[in-house]
């Protein structure tokens, strides 16, 4: 087998790549050669997939912005925070730097991801003419991002369970906090599950110099 | 090896399964949103007169510790009167929020009885609501304070309306029976008059407040001081210092309800009230309002209020529920305050208080409370009829007025009504009321002793000291003592009073003594009660003494005990015990020390006599007391000599016949006229009837120092002592006058041979200048005297009685003193001398011619010449006798 050009991809010469063990198999065959797992060569269903995953992450976003996601009760003071409310909280309490944190973390990301996603999605699904280079720069943002976003939820849990004093001082997650985090993971999963080949199958057919 | 397998064709599908997820999610958040938007809540707006103590989004609205809502924003109103609080309510909340809704703000507070709202110490003042009725509203003007009740709260709110608050405050303690059952929640005023005052009682105990139920305060420290001493009484710790309500129900009453309404009492008695009733008296005085009526010390009422009326004041008092069933028609109230008398204070305490009204409910059974009675000025004596009435009767007075105390076992039993002379003079009389429950105590010989204040015993077993309380003073008392008879007494007879039980037990046992009198000459240093001894163990006691004016001499009564009554069947004397007794004689000292106590108050003791000594009785039953034991024991009767004032005659001077001692003088006094001396002297009993014959002889001895010797030399040691004489008449006396010298036979025999011998001159003739018969002295001169024509001397002689029968009627006497010298020329000298003696003392020499016989005897006083020529033939004379 020659590799005529670096156009030319596995599916055109035959050959699949098992998405689990790496293994090249030909494209004939329904199941990898060494772990049996079943092959496709594109997975046309995962664009289907990762829209449905995304667009509930998108409706779960409302719900976890607009809800409080943290109970903070502070000398039988109840305090319910959301998103918002609690980066406010930080900057008024003159802690902008971590504010900027939790706000990349917990608005930035998700919002970011979403749309970067969803502009991935309609790439694919409506061909839409976007630079090659950009998407891939942005792919590489978004997946390495991506795991920064469960920081907050991180933070919520570590306090959760640091602080319980009763009446005096007791943190609780609120509903928002499960919205927050279904977002964040159907985010993951719809990045995960998207079989990135159809993005690269359209950028292989596009002119590549813009 | 490539094998082309044709390219399956799949249909592709249009929609994954995984697009429910989508689906559900914006189900879900749908649902969410509409829900959030259906939970939005209310906006509200209440207004505050100042914002102070509320916070944007911190406050909250609560209903009963749940948050019903939260502020969200202040405004100023436009009046600039006040905030607008701007508030989010809970869409659940929608229903009460209405016109009579209410709203205030709540603060912590600390209090005494408590910290309230502590957790608005730290989530900061909240907003109460009260839901109220009417049009839904969302415009509200807050209260300014806490509503008074908030109905719903599991328990039973009540409503107490009092005239003052007193000392309550929010969270004062509602007691029952001193358990705290609630609290004071809220007070307010009711117009111009009263204080409503809401009280929760929690829900445990909402059941004990009934729909009668009597709430009082119990607010602070209750003290109540008086004579009786200090009581201090308090609910609790919190209730002094924040008050508190109490209350007391009737269990059969219904429950009370919600919002019940209830006075609020200053005290339990107010609380408890009790029914009206009138008590008419005559003038107001000690009857104020407040005075208290009392029944057996017990608190059953008070006066309310008096008024005047036509004939008098009429007081309206308060008799308390539970005891008006001791209202009867025939029930009896009196005023009674404090008396002072000399017996001490009664009701001291009524000093303070002011008097009070006592009570006694009558016998009627008719329970109808009857609301008129006439207020008594005196106690009625209720018990009189069933009272024992006694007569007792004393002496004298013993200091006991009518109001004493009449005690027995020191418990008050009765009362002295009054003291009064008997009719015939003779004796005090008091009437005496005991209460009916010890009339028993009264049998027929009991008997009555006078209570002394104070009795101070000083004997020499020690001093003791016994003091009665103070009415015992003023008043007196009399104790009963109880007789060992178990009859009761027999109506109208009286008891004696004795000064004392001593005098008492004296008075009974001398119905039990034998009475002996003796007789003595004097007082004998003993009084009454002076012990009499028998061995030196006390037999009796003397009873009494008495002058007798007939007899010139004392009587002295002996009650002596009965179980030495055969002691007295016996012949025996009676003598005065001196203290001490020293009887100091050459033999030796013999000291007899008296019984210590017969030594202070005089004592007698009886002795019995041999056998041998007893002399015929004189057949008299009284006896003489004696002035000592050697006296008694030798039955000494006295006698009574004078003497004259020249006399050394001392007391204890022996009377002596022929040198025995048959008797002694026990006194020498000398007399007013200052001539004479009065003795008192015993005879022995055995010698008495010879001595005291109306011419016995009694004269004094006295030691005579001549040169025949001394004469009765043991006067210089002992002193002077009497001589006597028996007497021949048959007539007895008592009163004999002593001569100086002795009668020239003082010490001559009876028997011996006297006469008188008459010269014409003494010479040498002394008393005792001896008679010899042929140079033996058979007897002396004893005496000398002028002759009362004064020509001769006569000497009295006596001739010893064994010699008698030598001298008759011939015999010669001369005298053979001195030394007789016939000188002759022829004859030459001759000397007559008789015996040394002689030519000291003189002597006569006697010789006798003829043989004695009856016609020839010399009498008795016959008087004979005294010769001084010496015949021969005399001194050759030689009859046979």
């Amino acid at each position: 087998m020659v590799i005529t050009s670096m156009k030319q991809q596995g599916k055109d010469i035959g050959l699949c790549l098992c998405r689990v063990c790496q293994q090249l198999n030909t494209t004939g065959r329904t199941h990898c050669l060494r772990c049996e797992t079943e092959l496709k060569v594109r997975d046309y269903g995962s664009l289907q997939k990762s829209w449905a995953l995304l667009i509930t992450a998108a409706i779960l976003l409302v719900p976890a912005n607009l809800y409080p996601i943290t109970i903070l009760t502070n000398q039988g003071q109840v305090r319910h925070d959301t998103i918002f409310s609690g980066i406010v909280h930080l900057v008024h309490s003159d802690m902008i730097p971590i504010a900027i944190i939790v706000f990349i973390a917990s608005i930035l990301v998700p919002w970011v991801k979403i749309i970067g996603l969803s502009i991935y999605l309609c790439a694919i699904s409506f061909n839409l003419p976007i630079s090659k280079k950009k998407l891939m720069v942005g792919f590489h943002v978004i997946e390495w991002i991506g795991r920064w976003s469960m920081l907050d939820l991180f933070v919520i849990s570590l306090t959760v369970a640091l602080v319980n004093m009763g009446q005096l001082l007791d943190a609780k997650p609120a509903p928002a906090a499960t919205a927050f985090a279904l977002v964040i993971l159907l985010t993951q999963l719809a990045a995960k599950i998207l079989d990135t080949r159809l993005l690269w199958d359209r950028l292989e057919n596009q002119d590549d110099t813009n | 090896m490539t094998q082309i397998e044709s390219p399956k064709v799949v249909k592709k599908k249009l929609f994954s399964p995984i697009w429910l997820l989508p689906i559900v999610a914006l189900a879900l958040g749908a649902w969410l949103g509409i829900k959030s938007i259906k939970e939005s809540g209310v906006e509200i707006e209440i207004h505050f007169p100042s914002a102070t103590g509320i916070d944007v989004g911190k406050t909250l609205v609560k209903y009963q510790g749940l948050t019903v809502g939260k502020v969200k924003d202040i405004g100023i109103d436009e009046a600039l009167k006040g905030v607008n609080v701007k508030v989010v309510m809970d869409y659940r909340a929608k229903p009460f929020l209405n016109n009579e809704t209410l709203f205030w703000l709540v603060t912590p507070k600390a209090s005494i009885t408590g910290v309230e709202g502590l957790d608005a110490l730290f989530s900061g003042n909240y907003i109460g609501i009260q839901p109220g009725k009417g049009n839904p509203s969302t415009f509200f003007e807050a209260e300014r304070q806490a509503p008074p009740m908030q109905i719903g709260t599991e328990g039973v709110m009540i409503e107490l309306t009092s005239d003052k608050l007193g000392s309550l405050d929010v969270g004062s303690p509602i007691f029952f029976r001193q358990i705290p059952v609630g609290s004071v929640v809220s007070y307010r005023l009711a117009g111009n008059t009263n204080v409503v005052i809401s009280a929760f009682i929690q829900e445990q105990y909402a059941q004990l407040v009934k729909k009668n139920s009597l709430f009082w305060n119990v607010s602070g420290v209750k003290v109540d001081a008086s004579l009786t001493g200090i009581k201090v009484s308090s609910e609790s710790l919190a209730s002094i210092l924040a008050g508190g309500v109490t209350f007391s129900s009737d269990d059969n009453a219904p429950k009370a309800q919600n919002g019940d309404r209830f006075s609020l009492y200053d005290s339990e008695a107010n609380a408890i009230g009790g029914i009206d009733i009138n008590l008419a008296m005559e003038d107001g005085n000690g009857v104020e309002k407040g005075t208290r009526i009392i029944y057996r010390g017990i608190h059953v009422g008070t006066i309310v209020s008096k008024q005047l009326t036509t004939n008098g004041v009429t007081a309206i008092a308060k008799f308390e529920y539970q005891y008006t069933h001791l209202l009867t028609n025939d029930g009896v109230f009196w005023l009674e305050g404090a008396e002072i008398s000399l017996a001490g204070i009664k009701n001291p305490g009524r000093l303070l208080t002011g008097s009070v009204i006592n009570f006694l409910p009558g016998t009627d059974p008719q329970t109808v409370t009857p609301s008129n009675f006439v207020l008594q000025s005196k106690a009625p004596d209720l018990l009189k009829s069933k009272k024992r009435f006694l007569t007792i009767t004393s002496t004298e007075n013993m200091g006991i007025a009518a109001g004493a105390e009449i005690r027995y076992k020191q418990l008050p039993i009765g009362t002295v009504l009054s003291v009064k002379l008997t009719q015939d003079l003779s004796a005090v009389e008091y009437q005496l009321e005991l209460q009916p429950e010890f009339a028993s105590l009264v049998r027929s010989d009991s008997y009555f002793v006078p209570e002394s204040a104070l009795a101070i015993e000083a004997s020499l077993d020690g001093v003791s000291v016994k003091s009665r309380d103070f009415t015992t003073l003023t008043k007196g008392a009399v104790s009963l003592i109880l007789g060992k008879s178990k009859t009761p007494l027999a109506a109208n007879t009286s008891l004696p009073l004795f000064s004392s039980i001593d005098a008492a037990t004296a008075f009974f046992d001398r119905q039990h003594k034998v009475h002996l009198t003796l007789i003595s000459q004097d007082g004998a240093d003993v009084s009454q009660g002076s012990p009499i001894y028998y061995k030196k163990m006390q037999i009796g006691m003397v009873e009494s003494i008495n002058w007798q004016n007939k007899t010139e001499d004392f009587a002295i009564k002996l009650a002596i005990d009965k179980q030495f009554q055969p002691l007295l069947q016996k012949p025996k004397v009676f003598w005065r015990n001196s203290a001490i007794e020293v009887n100091a004689s050459l033999a030796g000292i013999d000291v007899a020390v008296a019984p210590l106590q017969g030594a202070l108050k005089g004592s007698i003791s009886l002795g019995l006599l041999d056998s041998v000594n007893i002399k015929p009785n004189k057949a008299s039953t009284t006896l003489k007391l004696y002035e000592n034991k050697q006296l008694a024991l030798a039955q000494a009767q006295p006698i009574r000599l004078t003497l004259p004032a020249s006399a050394k005659l001392d007391a204890k001077a022996a009377i002596r016949y022929q040198g025995h001692q048959v008797g002694e003088v026990s006194q020498v006094k000398l007399n007013a006229d200052l001539n004479t001396l009065t003795a008192t002297a015993y005879l022995y009993g055995e010698y008495a009837d010879h001595f005291s014959r109306s011419d016995s002889e009694y004269h004094l001895v006295d030691a005579q120092i001549s040169l025949i010797g001394i004469k009765a030399p043991e006067t210089l040691i002992t002193g002077p002592y009497i001589g006597v004489l028996p007497g021949k008449s048959s007539q007895t006396a008592a009163h004999f006058i002593a001569n100086v010298v002795a009668s020239s036979y003082a010490n001559v025999p009876e028997d011996a041979l006297k006469f008188t011998l008459e010269d014409a001159n003494l010479g040498s003739m002394k008393v005792g200048t001896p008679i010899f018969f042929r140079g033996i002295k058979i007897g002396q001169i004893d005496g000398y005297s002028l002759s009362t024509q004064g020509n001769s001397v006569l000497m009295q002689a006596h001739i010893e009685s064994q010699y008698s029968h030598l001298v008759n009627q011939s015999s010669q006497f001369w005298d053979a003193s001195g030394i007789k010298v016939d000188v002759g020329i022829f004859s030459g000298a001759k000397i007559e001398a008789g015996s040394l003696e002689t030519l000291l003392a003189g002597g006569i020499n006697v010789a006798t011619k003829a043989t004695t016989q009856d016609s020839n005897r010399l009498a008795n006083g016959t008087i004979i010449t005294l010769q001084h020529k010496v015949q021969n033939e005399w001194q050759e004379w030689a009859p046979i006798q």
